[in-house]
């Protein structure tokens, strides 16, 4: 078990959360006022202003919170002390204080620092990765709930990880950048692979596979379904089959994924019309029952009774001091280790505790509660 | 002093596509000895070309799996006779990882699924990579990276409120799962170190996307209630938009943050009714949110893209005109995601790199590996097999 400090805004946060479900214990330090996630919607109704943000619910649970002025020296002190006693800081650019300081105050200690503006829309603009995302022709539209900062915290969290493995090959200690845009230009290396070697340039496709040849949402009675046939093997033929329309199915003429492209866009109009009349639960279960990727399209608000997040024990309930029962998403890596659930902490929740970890004395937590540095 | 993370860790790596190859790249990465088991008979088609498509350099793999298998080797098996089977689970037996994204009864039926490799290498670290997890309601569920995009709600998370759903068009959840396979991976070594137990990982790449949703997840959950498709606006800035611009398909982004951001653009645009007094402040601005994107794209349609993103950014507005893949790669950025590979068997080519910058790591791109060119070293330094014995086995047909 790493002893990790989280002085990451937004981008970061769920890097150190995933470090979290690896069993790592993460000191998340905020500004006194609560940091900037704990204002970001959407809110859970009901709660209190600093303690609404389901963003901050998700990405800090498990987490410990420290409260810190790091605009005044007393509190670059508490700082210093704390990484002093960790292996490993995660931090979006630029902090409060020099990141020497920090590598000085602890040899060996690992630091990731993440660089970029924190303009979600202006990076995903700016990287190309708007340029996949839309319907053709249309507007397009930033990937929703902040994938993208996923993205990065990830890159960061096996960084981390594979840093932190390595500690024993080094007495020095390492100081690493992560760039939000370096990510997310490096998500469009297909694009990359197409230009460089093709001269094409991938565009944005809606809702239809940029892939293969026939996938795509088709609409159906109660909202969209999801089919991928795919390009090799025999799921052509058994979606015909299932289909059962004979223009499809005629000398086996679209039985290549070649003669499919060709022809894609009769094929999609053809399934659009099948499958407009028909349910969403039908289709997909009449599908996977042929062994074709066939899926809904689902809402969030659909995802909270998914069967296979509830029994895989991805969906759990957690207890919440201030709201009671909540069913939360446990995370990816929490749930194949079959970890206890979480919450998030309220503000400064463990600002007592951490400063006794750290020796200081009943009357100097006092008296640094009393200047608001804690 | 370099260091290389994954210092001789061995992977045997049965994946093909690309969630689990891109995961064991990353791996690569990082240092480890990465063993890519092909079949001549059933290659990893990953980005097979298009009858009559031409491309320069190699010939023997097709560019995205140049891309995508880069500095790793290849040793061919064929898994459909005892022999090929048998060499599979003694390379098994002396590795550190294995990695797989097969359906889920695949390897099973093979005698290579968890239960059977680690009974011999209890040390064994082993990552399925599949849709929906070996367990559960939906465990034989068949996906591909669109159907997953579609399930997590990722696609009806993005895009504007009424409209139809939008996907990320690339394999956007190939790279989720394969990345959270690669954490869960080294977080198992070093738990190994400690414990000298190996790990069954089954990961879900379902469960990975909807984790990038969490938040989101979590809102509906506690308030069961849908949350509004926000489409490009947030919660904690207006205006904020994708604006269009002057020529075919040119779009420009704006985040105005601070209430001086405002008043830098306001001055720009220069329409009388920004100057009304509530839009000084974020609570006015959100509210007119509509009407703003309509006088703000009224002014930046008839502006070139490029020419406003630098007269948005020198007036202190966080701006960024749209680009495409062919202006990213003129980007600082991409120079550094996208290197240059030198293999003297090919062009230069552009690759993926891994995209952080870490001084004292020790990486080094390689070629990706001809189709079972590392049979005949791999079988001699794993399993101590003589020329001879790989000549027998070659003639037996397990390494087709």
């Amino acid at each position: 078990m790493a002893r990790v400090l989280d002085l990451t805004t937004e981008t970061g946060a769920y890097a150190a959360r995933l470090l979290v479900e690896a069993g790592h214990d993460v000191v998340r330090i905020e500004p006194p006022q609560g940091d900037s996630l704990r204002r970001r919607g959407p809110f859970l109704e009901g709660a209190p202003p600093l303690e609404a943000s389901a963003d901050h619910h998700f990405l800090n649970a498990g987490k410990r919170s420290l409260t810190l002025d790091l605009t005044v020296e007393a509190g670059r002190q508490i700082l210093l002390r704390l990484v002093e006693a960790a292996d490993l800081v995660v931090a979006n650019l630029p902090l409060p204080i020099k990141v020497n300081d920090l590598m000085q105050a602890r040899p060996g200690l690992i630091f990731i620092g993440i660089e970029g503006d924190g303009h979600e829309l202006c990076t995903a603009a700016r990287t190309g990765i708007l340029s996949i995302t839309g319907q053709p022709g249309e507007r397009p539209s930033v990937p929703g709930a902040h994938v993208i900062q996923a993205v990065v915290a990830l890159h960061v969290a096996t960084t981390a990880s594979a840093a932190l493995y390595a500690k024993d090959q080094t007495a020095q200690g390492q100081k690493i950048i992560v760039s939000e845009a370096e990510c997310l230009v490096a998500m469009m290396e297909q694009a990359m692979v197409t230009w460089t070697t093709t001269g094409k340039s991938t565009e944005r496709k809606g809702y239809r596979g940029a892939v293969t040849a026939v996938s795509g949402a088709f609409a159906c009675a109660d909202g969209y379904w999801m089919l991928s046939v795919p390009p090799s093997g025999d799921g052509w033929s058994r979606f015909v089959e299932w289909m059962g329309d004979p223009r499809l199915g005629q000398d086996g003429a679209l039985g290549s994924e070649a003669s499919r492209n060709a022809e894609k866009e009769n094929i999609l109009e053809t399934i659009d019309r099948w499958s407009a009349s028909q349910r969403k639960l039908d289709l997909v279960t009449q599908g996977q029952g042929r062994h074709i990727p066939a899926t809904p399209v689902n809402t969030p608000l659909e995802l909270t009774n998914d069967p296979q997040l509830i029994g895989r024990g991805f969906l759990r309930d957690v207890d919440h001091p201030l709201l009671g029962t909540m069913r939360l998403p446990v995370g990816a890596i929490a749930a194949l280790r079959g970890a206890a659930p979480v919450r998030a902490p309220v503000l400064g929740e463990h600002s007592r505790e951490i400063l006794c970890e750290l020796g200081y004395s009943d009357e100097e937590r006092r008296s640094l509660m009393e200047t608001g540095t804690v | 002093m370099s260091i290389t993370p994954l210092a001789g860790i061995r992977i045997l790596d049965f994946s093909h596509i690309l969630a689990g190859p891109y995961c064991t790249r990353l791996l690569a990465d990082f240092g480890a000895d990465v063993i890519k088991v092909e079949s001549r008979t059933r290659p990893d088609m990953t980005g097979a070309l298009r009858p009559g498509e031409q491309v320069e350099g190699r010939q023997d793999r097709p560019p995205l799996f140049l891309n995508t298998n880069r500095s790793k080797q290849s040793i061919t098996l064929d898994l459909k006779t005892e022999a090929g089977r048998e060499i599979a689970a003694r390379l098994a037996a002396s590795a550190d990882v294995v990695v797989e994204n097969f359906s889920t009864r695949v390897m099973g039926r093979l005698g290579l699924d968890y239960p059977s490799l680690s009974a011999v290498n209890p040390q064994l670290i082993y990552l399925s990579l599949s849709g929906y997890g070996h367990t559960g309601p939906r465990k034989d569920w068949t996906s591909m990276n669109m159907n997953l995009q579609a399930h997590s709600g990722l696609m009806l998370a993005t895009g504007e409120a009424g409209g139809p759903p939008v996907a990320i068009s690339n394999s956007w959840n190939d790279y989720m799962g394969g990345i959270h396979g690669a954490f869960a991976i080294i977080e198992a070594l070093a738990e190994r170190r400690k414990t000298g137990h190996g790990a069954n990982l089954d990961v879900s790449q379902f469960e990975c996307s909807v984790a990038t949703l969490g938040g989101l997840l979590t809102a509906c959950s506690v308030n069961q209630k849908a949350v509004p498709r926000p489409g490009n606006r947030c919660s904690h800035h207006a205006p904020q938009g994708l604006y269009r611009c002057a020529g075919e398909d040119e779009w420009c982004a704006l985040v105005v943050e601070t209430d001086g951001q405002w008043q830098a653009l306001k001055t720009l645009i220069g329409h009388p009714e920004l100057e009304a007094a509530e839009l000084n402040e974020i609570e006015g601005r959100q509210a007119a949110s509509r009407r703003l994107d309509q006088l703000i794209e009224a002014w930046t349609e008839k502006q070139d893209s490029r020419a406003l993103d630098q007269v948005l950014k020198q007036a202190g507005v966080p701006a960024s005109r749209m680009n495409r893949i062919a202006d990213v790669m003129g980007l600082a950025e991409a120079a550094r995601a996208f290197p240059t590979l030198d293999d003297p068997d090919d062009i230069p080519r552009r690759v993926a790199g891994l995209p952080i910058r870490w001084d004292g790591l020790r990486s080094q791109l390689r070629p990706a590996p001809r189709v079972g060119e590392h049979t005949e070293s791999v079988l001699g330094d794993w399993l101590g097999l003589t020329p001879a014995a790989i000549e027998d086995l070659d003639r037996e047909g397990a390494l087709r």
